[in-house]
């Protein structure tokens, strides 16, 4: 029994010192775990600690840059036609309203009234101020500020033509607490956080209260979630509905209060969230949704605008204004309704604003592909000194030159003059592109990549490398006129064939459009007909490379070929590059930089990086006076003149066709007093076309010049010229009243020494007989 | 900074005087022919021939006749500053007079837009240039003045002093001889 009893006992005793041994093994593995969960809890907590505030501190959010249009500068005197006055107000987001509500105008007739939002630009704020000025002959005849600082030069808001998105395309327009509408923050705090400045990021309040109202309603009516931790979730967290995501969304939340201020919290809330879609680009916080459903910065919203944004917070998809309006209407209503109750409100204005239309633009005010061609452009050239990072994070604003009145009249020319070609002639393949620059400033004011603006693929105003054909010839002949003691204007050259043996045997015979010959013509002819065997002449006798070297002057980087050929035009160029070079023709030998960018600046507006005007005089003016008096000659009597069937004979024009063979490329390069435009059509398959310069970009490009209010071409006289009267057949002087004179300059001591009558008879030997007998 | 008071106190202040007086007249301006049509609808032919170029039939065919309405153009004065681009200049004066010359050279380039054919823009854009010592600029902005000053001996005048007082700073004493000389012809 011993036996038996005193193992029981000692099993009795044993198992009691087990079983408290158990327990407190159970106790010191448990104190442990408690403590290891507590130190993962703690790293944990760190961790969390570390990612809220990191975030929170540095970068909070990746804001795109925004490219803006030149802004429209308004004085006495402007270029501006009264509709393209209303294109610029309708792109800058302006809505036709009384004209004194910021952001409205009202138009009678030709007068206008504006009532401008103001605008930060790098060189200074440009004041809110209201307008009231009228339009005649495409001019603004008037203008006067009736409120607001008074200059006579103002200017609008620029348009924003585009943006350069991060990867995940969120875009958005930060705001500050202070620019928001009074009823704003009421209206988002009744609606979705009452207790927003009493809680510490989480509600057991509420979410006690939206437990209660969703069990009573049998489903999820309401959320507990505070703004605090909306933002955690959208700002840190994936949207998958699982505990631990709840938990670590309740833990940065409590986290987040700890270490930063309500307002902070809020404005950063007010950036963040979603409320709405724009394509691929999601819109993001209430700046940029103001803009996106009303055309409107955020502080010019009314209380039922304001209504409907903290309405879309709930599902910016369901309740969207443009899809949905009923269902938008009814959600604007019930924050209306739940202001009121709430006190926040009064019930006049709510009654008012009840009874409002949604008020909805029809259309955002900015597409982002409206302008493909040109945006692609500003980002190679920003690309020089940015890096693709920054631009699409740090909210930076790039201010371009891009002329949208301009931009649109190219479109137009481009589209519509091709349209008819199709029809005329079953060619439907043809594809253009366009440049059109400002002349003296060398600013790219519109650029067209294609038939298709809108096609944001391959940018033929860029990309296409086409032989340029008779384009070359302007320069050929600068060549040739820069030795006035060789050539001027009405130097006798022979337009007849003849051939060229090169050393290995091959022979090279050019040949004039249609094959015909001219026999001896006076230069200025030569040019303005666009003889080809004349012009390969004179290329030859003043050499290959120093018309290379013209070019390369006049900023030609590729190289060119030395071929004989190249005096035809055997030079692939893109049209912009073309307009680069033409700018020294339109300028007087100045070579002017091509520019799309005025300025870049950060989201605050102070200056990055300014492109400056530049000039740099490369080409002895004179010279180029007078192969501009041919380009003016060849749109009167030459290639160029069917555009004077369009543009009105007013308007003095310079310019040059160009045709490559087969008609594969026809190009036209011109400027008048304001614009340089070149213009090429042709098949991307480099195919034949029945086209010539006259008959495919010509058209194009005097359609749009017609569309365009504009200075005509008159060049100042450069210091070295003199215009005589002269029978430029006989290459002599002759009298004004003789029918066949012109008023041609000369290079001064160029002129023809000799003198011929009406007839064209001698008569400086008649005169020299007089002369001596007064001697 | 010898080179900026010589400018401010002599070339420069005679262009400035004479910017007020420059004379009238430069290009014709011509409003749009055809209106763009912004909801695309398609443009009516035009087919109209220009009246002007019709020529006198009366005349013999092999004898060459200049059409003298629609002749090649050319002026012998350059543009006078609009008032709209004469207030910005004032503005950009006023910003240089203060040590500011990027901000002039904004001013100015505003100005440049509005009337980009007046020597007196060029002349101050020179000015602006000297201030921010790009001498290289300035020159060339100089040059770009000239070119429009035409058969104003005024401007053309200020125009040579101020490239000869640029050329000077540079080292460029020949260059600076030479449009001095210019200058003294006139």
């Amino acid at each position: 029994m011993k036996k038996s009893s005193a193992p029981k006992k000692r099993s009795s005793k044993r198992s009691r010192n087990f079983a408290t041994d158990r327990k407190r093994r159970f106790w010191r593995v448990a104190g442990r775990v408690i403590l290891v969960g507590l130190v993962i809890l703690t790293g944990w907590v760190v961790y969390l600690d570390a990612v809220v505030t990191s975030r929170f501190e540095g970068r909070r959010f990746e804001v795109p840059s925004r490219v803006y249009a030149r802004p429209l500068e308004l004085y006495e005197g402007a270029s501006v036609s009264i509709s393209a006055l209303k294109r610029e107000l309708e792109l800058s987001g302006y809505r036709l309203g009384d004209g004194s509500r910021r952001g409205t105008y009202s138009q009678s007739g030709n007068r206008f009234v504006i009532s401008t939002r103001g605008f930060v630009f790098a060189d200074g704020r440009e004041p809110k101020r209201r307008l009231a000025l009228s339009v005649s002959g495409d001019r603004v005849a008037s203008l006067r500020v009736m409120k607001g600082s008074n200059d006579p030069v103002v200017r609008l808001e620029p348009a924003q033509i585009g943006g350069i998105y991060p990867a995940h395309k969120e875009d958005r327009v930060l705001v500050k607490l202070e620019d928001l509408p009074a009823a704003l923050e009421p209206a988002l705090l009744t609606v979705e956080d009452r207790e927003f400045y009493q809680h510490v990021g989480v509600s057991p309040y509420a979410i006690a209260r939206a437990l209660w109202v969703n069990v009573q309603a049998g489903r999820v009516v309401q959320g507990g979630s505070t703004l605090t931790q909306q933002l955690v979730k959208n700002f840190y967290l994936t949207r998958d509905q699982t505990l631990i995501r709840k938990g670590n969304e309740a833990l940065m939340s409590l986290l987040l209060e700890l270490h930063y201020d309500k307002s902070d919290i809020l404005e950063t809330y007010l950036n963040e969230v979603y409320l709405g879609q724009a394509g691929t680009r999601s819109i993001h916080g209430f700046g940029l949704a103001s803009q996106f459903y009303f055309g409107s910065s955020l502080g010019e919203l009314s209380l039922d605008q304001v209504a409907l944004l903290v309405g879309l917070v709930k599902g910016p998809s369901y309740y969207d204004p443009r899809r949905h309006p009923e269902r938008a209407l009814q959600r604007r209503n019930l924050v209306i309704d739940t202001m009121q109750d709430n006190g926040v409100i009064d019930n006049a204005s709510a009654g008012k604003a009840r009874a409002k239309p949604l008020g909805v633009a029809a259309k955002p005010s900015y597409s982002e592909n409206r302008y493909p061609a040109y945006i692609d452009l500003v980002r190679r050239h920003l690309a020089r000194d940015y890096k693709q990072d920054d631009l699409q994070s740090e909210g930076l604003r790039i201010f371009t030159t891009l002329n949208p009145v301009i931009q649109y009249a190219a479109e137009y020319a481009v589209a519509n003059t091709l349209k008819r070609m199709d029809n005329g002639q079953g060619e439907s393949s043809l594809e253009s592109a366009m440049v059109v620059t400002s002349r003296d400033s060398g600013e790219v004011l519109a650029l067209v990549g294609g038939r298709d603006p809108q096609y944001a693929g391959f940018n033929r105003a860029v990309d296409a490398q086409r032989p340029i054909g008779s384009l070359i010839k302007p320069f050929t002949y600068l060549t040739a006129l820069r030795q006035p003691d060789r050539y001027t204007l009405i130097s006798t050259i022979d337009d007849r064939k003849f051939a060229l043996v090169f050393d290995d045997g091959r022979r090279w015979e050019p040949k004039n459009y249609g094959g015909d010959e001219h026999g001896e013509v006076p230069l200025h002819r030569a040019l303005s007909h666009s003889y080809n065997l004349s012009a390969v002449r004179v290329g030859l006798d003043v050499g290959v490379d120093s018309v290379i070297e013209t070019l390369q002057n006049l900023g030609m980087t590729d190289p060119v070929s030395e071929y004989p050929s190249m005096l035809l035009g055997a030079v692939p160029m893109s049209p912009v590059t073309v307009a680069a070079l033409y700018q020294g023709l339109a300028t007087s030998g100045f070579n002017t930089p091509l520019r799309t960018i005025r300025e870049v600046t950060t989201a605050q507006g102070e200056s990055l990086s300014r492109y400056s005007l530049a000039v740099d005089q490369v080409v002895d003016p004179s010279a180029v006076h007078l192969v501009q008096y041919a380009m003016q000659e060849t749109m009167r009597e030459g290639t160029g003149q069917s555009a004077y069937r369009t543009v009105p004979s007013a308007l003095g024009l310079a310019g040059k066709t160009g045709t490559t063979d087969d008609g594969r490329d026809s190009w036209f390069a011109g400027f008048s007093g304001d614009l340089l435009a070149v213009t090429w059509v042709g098949r991307d398959d480099n195919g034949p076309t029945s086209l010539t310069g006259a008959t495919g970009a010509l058209p194009v490009w005097s359609n749009f010049m017609a569309q365009v209010p504009q200075h005509g071409f008159s060049p100042v006289v450069p210091d070295g010229v003199q215009y005589h009267w002269v029978n430029s057949e006989r290459i002599a002087l002759t009298d004004e009243h003789c029918a066949n004179a012109r008023y041609m300059p000369f290079i001064t001591g160029s002129e023809p020494q000799q003198r011929v009558n009406c007839s064209g008879n001698m008569t400086r030997r008649l005169r020299g007989w007089f002369e001596g007998l007064f001697e | 900074m010898m080179l900026r008071q010589i400018l401010i106190g002599g070339g420069l202040a005679a262009s400035l005087v004479l910017a007020g007086c420059a004379s009238p007249g430069g290009s014709i301006y011509v409003p749009a022919s055809q209106s763009p049509d912004y909801d695309r609808a398609p443009a009516p032919p035009q087919t109209t021939e220009s009246g002007s170029r019709v020529k006198k039939s009366e005349q013999p065919a092999e004898t060459e006749v200049i059409d003298r309405d629609t002749a090649p153009r050319h002026q012998e004065q350059g543009e006078s500053l609009s008032p709209a681009a004469a207030s910005l200049m004032r503005e950009a004066s006023s910003l240089l007079a203060q040590g500011d010359p990027r901000g002039a050279v904004s001013k100015l380039e505003r100005a440049q837009r509005i009337s980009p054919r007046s020597a007196e823009i060029y002349y101050k854009l020179s000015e602006a240039y000297v201030a921010l010592d790009q001498l290289g600029a300035a020159e060339q902005f100089t040059l770009k003045g000239l070119s429009l000053a035409g058969s104003n001996t005024g401007l053309q005048r200020a125009g040579w002093m101020l490239l000869a007082d640029i050329r000077r700073a540079t080292g460029n004493t020949a260059g600076a001889d030479h449009a001095e000389a210019r200058a003294d012809a006139l």
